[in-house]
């Protein structure tokens, strides 16, 4: 039982491999999640005084926020829409070692960006925190890439499943405290906040970045992310199940 | 002899069509089994339900005894599946498919590359090995999706229509391919519309049409179920009439067929002397003569009702000594 269990995370492995090598590593994705997240920032804080302290943790959060789901949007459409996804579901593999393979590899994409954004920024900001810091990052990509797993398994194809994606990507960043500290925000955005992955990993940073920590809202960050991460993960499971029917 | 594959009552519904309508059969453990039908008749939703590509709305079907709905990695150990359209990364060389292939399928490190190489060699395709698979002809990459399917050694493998679409020579390649993979014992469950290739490749033929399976047996069975007369071909110097060879002995019917006449009759052999003795006493050269056996042809049009162009028939891809009797 055990064996077996082990056998089909090896094989999510696999799939994760093979993704990474084939769809991240093509050049223009990349590009385009480094890309993003600076414009978005520039756009936004021209014209204003910038505290980079404040600024860095929402940066490296949405480089892995982008990094993850903008891959996710991609990879699945298109092996539903070849036929390539039909060479996994004919494997000898379960339904949802497939759908980790593939969260697996949007994640690792999501730390490569967002490490590359720590990189970039710890010049300008110190990092009194940097084990957490490292840890926020594992745990925000994973989210990250799990949930734009979810948003790209209702579609066959990357045209449909591209503007959805987006749209809610970029509407989160603007009610996820990444800009705008929560506190700044109306009531009714703030519950909305909290019902966002993005909110806890933007938090989680900041603590990590301030050097104060609030041990008891640091375990919120992480169990809220594991939390979003199995709901995200079950429900993709569901919708592939259902579209196969 | 054990069962490789059951299926009992298999359905698929779609929202506007009965794809699929309660099928069953058994197919034993190193048998070559043929799903003849025309297009849009079930053949791809019942492989793919066979393969847990979709799930069927009703009924069972098990690979080696392990039900796919309800053990659906174990019955997947056991098969290799060949689609109808390619399920290979464009981006991945040849190499890189088979090697992901084997490890998608937990074939160990050290026998991966040794395989892929056996395969690619087998196929025909070592020397490309390093080419992506997205500047494949067709036929390479239908080769290729066989060296994918067997990489893991399967006892069972399913193709869809693996000939439909490909060059003479390709399509004969391959067949000779499977029909190889079957001699050493793999069983097989290949789709096709192509009558001849049904009939030269299957030992055992079901035939499909609108979500049914409408008759199932071997091939020489099939064609003997028709009762399907035989037919005897012949013409005469100087030509005769019609009428003329209505009243001979054992002849059931005669047509025209060109230049020749039609002798529809029971067995060949007893009509053949009435044939010859009718030209003596006519004193008519006998310019040509053949016989002609009911073909799977035959039965396929009397079963089915359907027209026999409905299958797209591709002479050419056959062998050229294989006589028809419809024209
Ligand atoms: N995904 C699908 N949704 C709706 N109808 C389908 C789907 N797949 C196949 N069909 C229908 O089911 C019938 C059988 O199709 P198929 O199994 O592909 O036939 P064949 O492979 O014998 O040509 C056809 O009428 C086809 O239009
Ligand atoms: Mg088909």
């Amino acid at each position: 039982m055990t064996k077996a269990w082990i056998e089909d995370f090896k094989r999510a492995i696999f799939i994760a491999e093979k993704d990474v090598k084939i769809y991240f590593l093509k050049g223009p994705n990349l590009i385009f999640g480094l890309l993003l997240p600076v414009s978005l920032f520039l756009s936004f804080s021209i014209g204003r005084a910038v505290d980079i302290s404040f600024a860095t943790p929402g940066l490296v959060a949405i480089a892995a926020f982008f990094g993850a789901g903008a891959i996710q949007a991609i990879a699945l459409p298109l092996e539903r829409r070849t036929g390539t996804f039909n060479l996994l579901l004919t494997a000898p593999i379960s339904l949802f070692a497939i759908v980790l393979g593939k969260a697996l590899a949007g994640f690792i994409y999501g730390v490569i960006l967002s490490l590359a954004y720590t990189a970039i920024m710890i010049p300008f900001a110190p990092l009194p925190n940097l084990p957490l810091f490292l840890l926020g990052i594992l745990f925000s990509s994973f989210t990250f890439s799990a949930f734009g797993l979810l948003l790209s398994a209702p579609f066959r194809d990357i045209p449909q499943a591209m503007p959805p994606a987006t749209v809610v990507r970029i509407a989160m960043i603007f009610i996820s405290g990444v800009f705008i500290p929560l506190a700044a925000m109306p009531t009714f955005l703030q519950v909305v906040a909290y019902a966002m992955p993005l909110t806890y990993s933007v938090d989680l940073l900041r603590q990590a970045m301030g050097g104060l920590v609030n041990v008891q809202m640091l375990l919120v960050d992480l169990a809220a992310q594991v939390l979003f991460s199995v709901v995200f993960l079950a429900i993709t499971v569901q919708v592939l199940k259902k579209n196969i029917e | 002899m054990e069962t490789a594959i059951t299926v009992q009552g298999l359905t698929k519904r779609y929202p506007n069509v009965l794809a699929v309508d309660h099928i069953s059969f058994e197919i034993l453990k190193g048998e070559f089994f043929g799903f003849l039908g025309p297009n849009g008749a079930g053949k791809t939703t019942t492989i793919n339900m066979l393969t847990g590509i979709t799930k069927a709305t009703e009924g069972k079907a098990s690979i080696l005894n392990h039900n796919l709905a309800t053990e659906p990695v174990e019955a997947k150990e056991h098969i290799g599946v060949v689609p109808d359209t390619s399920n290979l990364y464009d981006e991945m060389t040849a190499w890189g498919n088979i090697i992901f292939c084997a490890k998608l399928h937990g074939v160990p490190k050290e026998r991966r590359e040794k395989r892929a190489k056996e395969l690619l060699e087998t196929v025909n395709l070592y020397d490309r090995r390093s080419d992506r698979v997205g500047t494949f002809s067709r036929g390479m990459k239908k080769r290729l999706m066989i060296a994918a399917a067997l990489v893991h050694e399967p006892e069972i493998l399913f193709m869809d229509e693996p000939t439909t679409g490909l060059d003479v020579q390709s399509a004969r390649e391959i067949r000779g391919l499977i029909r190889e993979l079957n001699r050493m014992g793999t069983t097989v469950f290949l789709t096709t519309h192509y009558l001849e290739e049904a009939d030269v490749c299957c030992q055992r033929v079901a035939i499909i049409a609108n979500g049914k399976i409408i008759a199932m047996d071997t091939p020489e069975k099939l064609k003997l179920g028709t009762q399907a007369q035989q037919a005897i071909e012949v013409s005469f110097d100087p030509a005769v009439n019609l009428d003329n060879l209505r009243g001979l002995s054992h002849v059931k019917d005669v047509v025209v067929a060109g230049d020749k006449f039609r002798l529809y009759v029971d067995d060949s052999s007893e009509a053949l002397p009435f044939i010859f003795d009718f030209a003596k006493q006519n004193q008519l050269k006998i310019v040509s003569i053949s016989t002609l056996k009911p073909t799977l042809e035959d039965a396929f049009v009397k079963l089915t009702g359907l027209r026999p162009e409905l299958m797209t028939i591709e002479k050419e891809q056959m062998k050229p000594n294989e006589v028809k009797a419809n024209d």
